[in-house]
């Protein structure tokens, strides 16, 4: 028997999928970071509006969409709590107490990251996702006038990610994000800027 | 049944568990995509262990010989110049691909995986309905309910009934690519999430640790076939189990059309460097009319007698099959040979008497386009609705999958009928799924 004719290699990453893990970390981040910051003071439509691209619910679609043709990359295990969290955030849409269900969505995200961190076998498909992660922190802190050390320490926290990618980074961006973030008065939209204007996928 | 009672109490777990992890097919709705679950009934069809063993010995019989059948026709066409099946059959058939000809594939096989779909009559006889040697999908519906109800259901409960353990498959498929592989990477190719059997791709790698690739991730380059990564690197591909059919395949071979494909992949393919699974123009061998000439492919090519049945065939190309066809027309089935999923089933009794004239006239028109087959009579299998029990029409979908010799998966794709009035039980028609239990030999 003949079980050594192919070859499989785990390290190998199409264009499309490293965009979509990217783009994976981020909207799970955004569902995250903006369910619990609003969790206390709760607005309907700021989370379960399907037309605002800012609400909660159109994020984890979008995240779901990304998760959904990258089962080979993440794993059934691993994209089943980002599938959950969609069933729970529809709950949340019918529900009289829809703030219950929006805390399981939470749970499941952070039961997604977590899977994510322990099992992708590949170290890029995980870092990208992580690198996404980061960036839509350091985003969202920025945009939400978060504190300042909170923002350095996010800054730090993705400075120290970016080279365990693979992914092609403006150098010059990297420079003047580094900074800002040693600037005495930290100017968020700027910040924003720069850290959207990080990474370049190739054409 | 007894087993069944047994099974209601665990029946909504595994439907969780399979809505968790996103055990769906894809469905066009007055052109929209939606996402459906596959409706799953927790009780199982059970063949016991002599039964299969019959059953796996006329798959092999019936997958080698429509092998032998491809090699052939692309080739020196034997069984044409021997007058078995007149050459109509053949090369007026929709599957039949010109370009194939002299081509031989990767150890020559044509068709690696093979989907046959049998029903079993009411005094116990399996019929052959069809032979799909293109892209046969379903095996990772009750794979993955096995897994799931592995999961739902008392610990050891499939060992304690003593249930063939089914999640091999994965291992079997890549034994399959494997075995093909010319030399590089195996890859498994989707034409993407809006695909009803996307799910399907996606799970077969992620078992096979095979990378799922889109036609954009593919390119010919010197002769060979290239995945091109995220930063620009290649990687050389030896073995591509395409899920997109021939004519897509590549734009410069086959239909000129299409905007998906692989540009030139057929013509590295020809020079046999990387197998294709399945190969192309597999089409030829599963065309409905070609299935009434599989029993006398078998005691042509393997000078033995079919193991298994076809369903009763009549072909209006021939004279006294046309007469009986209209005498009986009540009585049968019609089918367009082009036609599958379902679509393109005609019961002649349930047409108005004008649809009737109708399409006799186009019967007699296009005579090559139809067959016709006497109904049988299947069995029912109980399924759940709500806590009762109910019986509906079902079929079974075995999986045959070839590589250094062919093996018979000890599962199968049961699909049932919702409707209790319909016969027709695909997926894309409403239908639902059981799992296949196959019973170990009695100790």
């Amino acid at each position: 028997m003949d079980y050594d004719g192919g070859k499989i290699n785990m390290s190998i990453l199409s264009r499309e999928n490293s965009e979509r893990l990217f783009w994976l970390g981020r909207y799970s981040e955004r569902v995250y970071t903006g369910l619990r910051s609003i969790i206390g003071s709760y607005a309907k439509n700021f989370s379960l509006d399907e037309t605002n691209p800012e609400s909660a619910v159109f994020s984890l679609a979008r995240a779901y969409d990304n998760a959904i043709v990258l089962r080979d990359e993440i794993g059934s295990e691993t994209f089943s709590y980002i599938q959950l969290a969609v069933y729970e955030i529809n709950k949340a849409k019918k529900s009289l107490t829809p703030l219950i269900h929006l805390q399981k969505v939470i749970d499941n995200i952070a039961a997604f990251c977590g899977m994510a961190d322990d099992s992708i076998e590949d170290e890029h498909a995980r870092g990208i996702i992580k690198l996404g992660k980061r960036i839509e922190r350091v985003d969202l802190y920025s945009r939400m006038n978060a504190n300042v050390e909170d923002i350095r320490r996010e800054i730090r926290r993705l400075i120290y990610r970016l080279p365990k990618t693979g992914l092609r980074y403006d150098a010059e961006t990297l420079e003047r994000l580094i900074m800002l973030a040693n600037d005495d008065s930290l100017k968020r939209p700027e910040i924003v800027k720069e850290v959207e204007g990080l990474i370049k996928f190739l054409e | 049944m007894a087993i069944a009672e047994e099974l209601y109490a665990y029946s909504g777990g595994v439907n969780e568990l399979l809505a968790r992890y996103g055990v769906k097919f894809g469905i066009y709705k007055n052109g929209e995509f939606h996402e459906q679950l596959f409706p799953f009934d927790i009780i199982p069809r059970i063949i016991n262990h002599d039964e299969f063993a019959q059953l796996e010995r006329g798959l092999k019989q019936r997958v080698f010989a429509l092998n032998e059948f491809l090699k052939d026709i692309y080739s020196d066409g034997k069984i044409i110049s021997d007058g078995v099946i007149a050459e109509e059959f053949i090369y007026s058939g929709t599957g039949w691909l010109a370009q194939c000809a002299g081509v031989s594939p990767p150890k020559g096989i044509y068709s690696h995986i093979s989907g046959i779909d049998l029903v079993q009559a009411k005094n116990g006889t399996w019929y052959i309905l069809e032979d799909n040697l293109r892209i046969p999908s379903g095996a990772s519906y009750p794979m993955i309910a096995r897994e799931l109800g592995r999961k739902s259901l008392p610990p050891e409960f499939f060992e304690k009934h003593h249930v063939e353990d089914n999640r091999n498959y994965a291992e079997l498929l890549s034994r399959t690519m494997n075995y093909v592989n010319t030399g590089g990477l195996s890859v498994i190719l989707t034409p993407g999430r809006f695909n009803a059997a996307y799910f399907e791709h996606s799970y077969f790698a992620e078992l096979t640790g095979a990378h799922l690739v889109t036609c954009e991730d593919l390119v010919v380059e010197d002769e060979n076939l290239y995945f091109k990564d995220y930063s620009g690197k290649k990687e050389k591909i030896g073995a591509i189990y395409r899920r997109i059919s021939d004519e897509y395949l590549d734009p410069v071979n086959f239909n000129s059309q299409s905007l998906i494909g692989v540009p030139h992949i057929f013509d590295i393919y020809r020079k046999g460097n990387v197998a294709i699974i399945n190969s192309p123009g597999n089409g030829a061998a599963d065309d409905k009319g070609i299935y009434y000439f599989v029993p006398a492919m078998i005691k042509y090519y393997l000078h033995e007698e079919p193991i298994l049945n076809n369903a009763p065939t009549y072909l209006p190309y021939y004279e006294d099959d046309m007469k009986y066809i209209l005498a009986n027309f009540d009585n049968l089935v019609l089918k367009d040979v082009a036609e599958a999923g379902g679509y393109g089933v005609i019961f002649g009794n349930k047409l108005s008497s004008s649809e009737k004239e109708k399409f006799i006239a186009m019967l007699k028109a296009e005579p090559r386009r139809f067959i016709a087959q006497e109904v049988i009579d299947f069995q029912d299998i109980e399924i759940f609705e709500g806590s009762s029990q109910v019986p509906r029409k079902a079929d079974l979908r075995a999986f045959v999958l070839m590589s250094d010799e062919p093996v018979v998966w000890k599962s199968g794709l049961t699909r049932f009928s919702r409707n209790p009035d319909s016969f027709i039980v695909n997926s894309s028609q409403g239908g639902g799924f059981k799992d296949t239990w196959i019973m170990t030999e009695e100790k």
